[in-house]
């Protein structure tokens, strides 16, 4: 590790041309372009760029100043980030430790729990959405068990905002948990014995040798997980409250039900702009971590 | 970007290059029949009507296709169009579920047959209620009915008018529960019936063309407040579910006592066990709650359109019209002389001689947007 190169660029080597590999890269780039710059860009227009009284079209940001004056979107763009921020701290704390396990331990039931980690990948989520109904919804499996040894119900989550955000930590433990664990394979095994052997405690460990080494997968884990949660469909619609909404309900709802494009695209955009900012995160991370 | 969704588009697009080169025309004697109602129609189509259409007319076969939704067809709708402007073939024969109107300049450019000039033997005995454009062939219908469980609510003392139904809701609160309108037709039949009762129980009072801003919010401003003082009897105090299924599954799990419910889909789960048989229906006898009839467009460009009339006369056979009352759960769209006499006994009880059928269009915007923003907001979020 030489950290005290990082910010200072390394002098360029001296490449070959290598149109070939140019080529190769292209055609992600190209589709890139074509299907998600240009329609984000369109998108834009098509919202500052609406029809006028008199048949023509025109500048104008009244869509957006819609959305602003407008409490009921502004409680659906609140209940999303609402969501986000709990589902990305309670991912933190539920997939850290599953991490920290899996890299340190050498028993079989680390396989075992690896593999468990893992499933919710292939799991649907419509199917996970309905399964969350029988088994923590009211009079699910949860109920059944505890009124089995006498104990009082649940207060279901179901149709609640904490419903999507159960789901939706479910749904995002694998991906966190693959993250942390490459983030994880940077500790050397010899920088943790030589704190062992000066004496670092177990919590020591934690916070002087492993998370800073790790600060950079987490910050990558997080913002794969926004992302993600940030525009969620399925799992909000099908276990969250009728209102507020998150915004993938939300837009969906714009524009199928009421047929009005513009507010859909309005909400489009200003979702895109938040998840923006996440994704600046990652990509200021995997650039950090390119400097030689 | 998840790894997951990324393996399933690269798989579909490898399974659409392999098949691609064999969907270039539609066979001769397949009829392609879309579809835009729920798995439990297909379901119908592909256990009675498929069987017994090709046992009657030999040669010919039904490709039944899941068009999704109403969105899904309508496209299909539009490329049929384009087709008839270009003289290809559409690749298509029949829509179930499906209004005509949909297709902009799909009536007034002749892409759909005009039943009315079809000569099907079996016009004559459609239901003089369903009827609605030349282009609209009505062979169902259904409604929203009321399903209960039977051991919490004595069937002698369920609610049978508008104003006993909101008196036991109040009176058992978190027993009843409603989705949201735009989810499904069994809540939003019941927004619609509560738009019926603060406006003199008359369904004549709303057309399809007659919505105007000021009388949308005369209309439905008193029903959306109506709703709003019922929502604290609800389920979870004001939790509505977010389509039809979900609801059936918190009645089945016991969780309420009772939800609107579409007659087929509850008939259905009936059968199958997903409702218990400890189940029972209900009709409001004030005015019902509203459904309407499901209709069928014939492309009058399509491959095998004498075919796909031969299908749509058989559809209102008593045959097949006694199978959507006794296998489907849904209404006959043919008049109920129509049907043997002793279904005609069996199904009185929950059959009413009207289905109010309130209309789309401007109205149904309204509705779908009005209720997020006056009912559904009662929740606290950090409840």
């Amino acid at each position: 590790m030489t950290t005290q190169a990082a910010g200072a660029l390394a002098p360029a080597p001296a490449q070959r041309k290598r149109p070939i590999g140019l080529l190769l890269v292209a055609v992600p780039v190209l589709l890139v372009l074509w299907l998600i710059i240009w329609p984000i860009i369109a998108a834009m227009i098509q919202t500052i760029w609406l029809p006028t009284s008199d048949g023509g079209r025109g500048f104008s940001v009244s869509s957006y100043q819609f959305f602003a004056s407008d409490p009921y979107s502004r409680s659906n763009l609140a209940i999303t980030l609402w969501t986000t921020g709990v589902c990305a701290a309670l991912l933190l704390v539920v997939c850290l430790p599953i991490a920290l396990y899996l890299r340190f331990s050498d028993s079989r039931i680390a396989a075992y729990v690896q593999g468990l980690a893992i499933f919710p990948m292939f799991v649907p989520s419509i199917i996970l959405s309905f399964a969350f109904i029988r088994v923590l919804g009211p009079n699910g499996t949860v109920d059944l068990l505890l009124n089995s040894v006498g104990l009082p119900k649940i207060k279901s989550p179901y149709l609640t905002p904490w419903g999507p955000v159960i789901g939706l930590v479910w749904d995002n433990i694998p991906l966190t948990v693959l993250i942390l664990l490459s983030g994880l394979g940077n500790v050397s095994n010899q920088a943790i014995e030589a704190a062992r052997d000066v004496g670092a405690g177990r919590f020591a460990l934690l916070w002087h040798i492993i998370l800073p080494r790790i600060s950079n997968s987490i910050l990558v884990a997080i913002s794969f997980a926004v992302l993600g949660i940030f525009s969620a469909f399925t799992l909000p619609y099908v276990l969250g409250p009728a209102a507020p909404e998150m915004m993938g309900p939300f837009m969906q709802r714009t524009f199928r039900d009421l047929f009005d494009p513009t507010n859909a695209l309005t909400q489009a955009v200003i979702t895109f702009a938040f998840c923006i900012l996440f994704g600046l995160f990652y990509v200021r991370s995997v650039a950090k971590n390119r400097t030689p | 970007m998840k790894r997951r969704h990324f393996l399933i588009s690269a798989a579909s697009i490898a399974a659409g290059v392999t098949i691609m080169p064999r969907m270039t025309f539609a066979a001769e004697g397949v009829i392609d029949v879309y579809f835009t109602s729920d798995q439990n129609v297909i379901d119908f189509w592909t256990n009675v009507v498929k069987p017994k259409f090709e046992a009657a007319n030999a040669g010919l076969t039904l490709n039944l296709v899941d068009g999704g939704d109403g969105a899904g067809v309508a496209a299909i709708g539009d490329r049929a169009l384009a087709a008839l402007a270009s003289g290809t073939d559409p690749q298509a024969d029949l829509f179930e579920g499906f209004d005509t109107r949909v297709t902009v300049d799909g009536i007034a450019k002749g892409l759909y047959v005009d039943f009315e000039k079809a000569g099907l033997s079996n016009y004559s005995k459609i239901n003089p209620l369903a009827f609605d454009i030349p282009t609209n062939l009505p062979y169902r219908g259904s409604q929203v009915l009321l399903a209960y469980d039977t051991t919490k609510l004595d069937p002698a003392n369920v609610p049978k008018t508008w104003a006993d139904l909101v008196a036991w809701i109040k009176a058992n609160p978190g027993q009843f529960i409603y989705n949201r309108p735009n989810k499904g037709g069994s809540g939003g039949n019941f927004v619609r019936r509560a738009i019926y009762e603060v406006n003199g129980k008359d369904p004549g009072k709303f057309t399809v063309d007659n919505f105007t801003p000021e009388f949308g919010a005369e209309a439905l401003k008193p029903a959306f407040d109506m709703l709003l003082e019922l929502a604290p009897s609800l389920f979870d105090g004001g939790a509505y579910t977010s389509g039809n299924t979900q609801s059936l599954q918190l009645l089945g799990q016991s969780a309420v006592t009772m939800i609107p419910a579409w007659s087929d889909q509850a008939l259905s789960a009936i059968a199958q066990g997903v409702l218990p048989e400890t189940t029972g229906l209900v009709q409001l006898q004030d005015l019902g709650l509203p459904g309407g009839f499901t209709k069928l467009a014939v492309l009058s460009n399509g491959t095998n359109k004498d075919a796909a009339l031969k299908l749509a006369d058989f559809l209102l056979t008593e045959e097949i019209q006694s199978a959507v009352l006794t296998e489907l759960g849904g209404f006959p769209g043919v008049s109920w002389d129509y049907v043997s006499a002793d279904l005609r006994e069996k199904f009185a009880d929950i059959i009413p001689q009207t289905i109010p059928n309130f209309p789309s269009g401007k109205w149904e915007t309204a509705i779908n947007d009005g209720w997020y923003r006056a009912v559904a907001p009662n929740v606290d979020p950090a409840s």
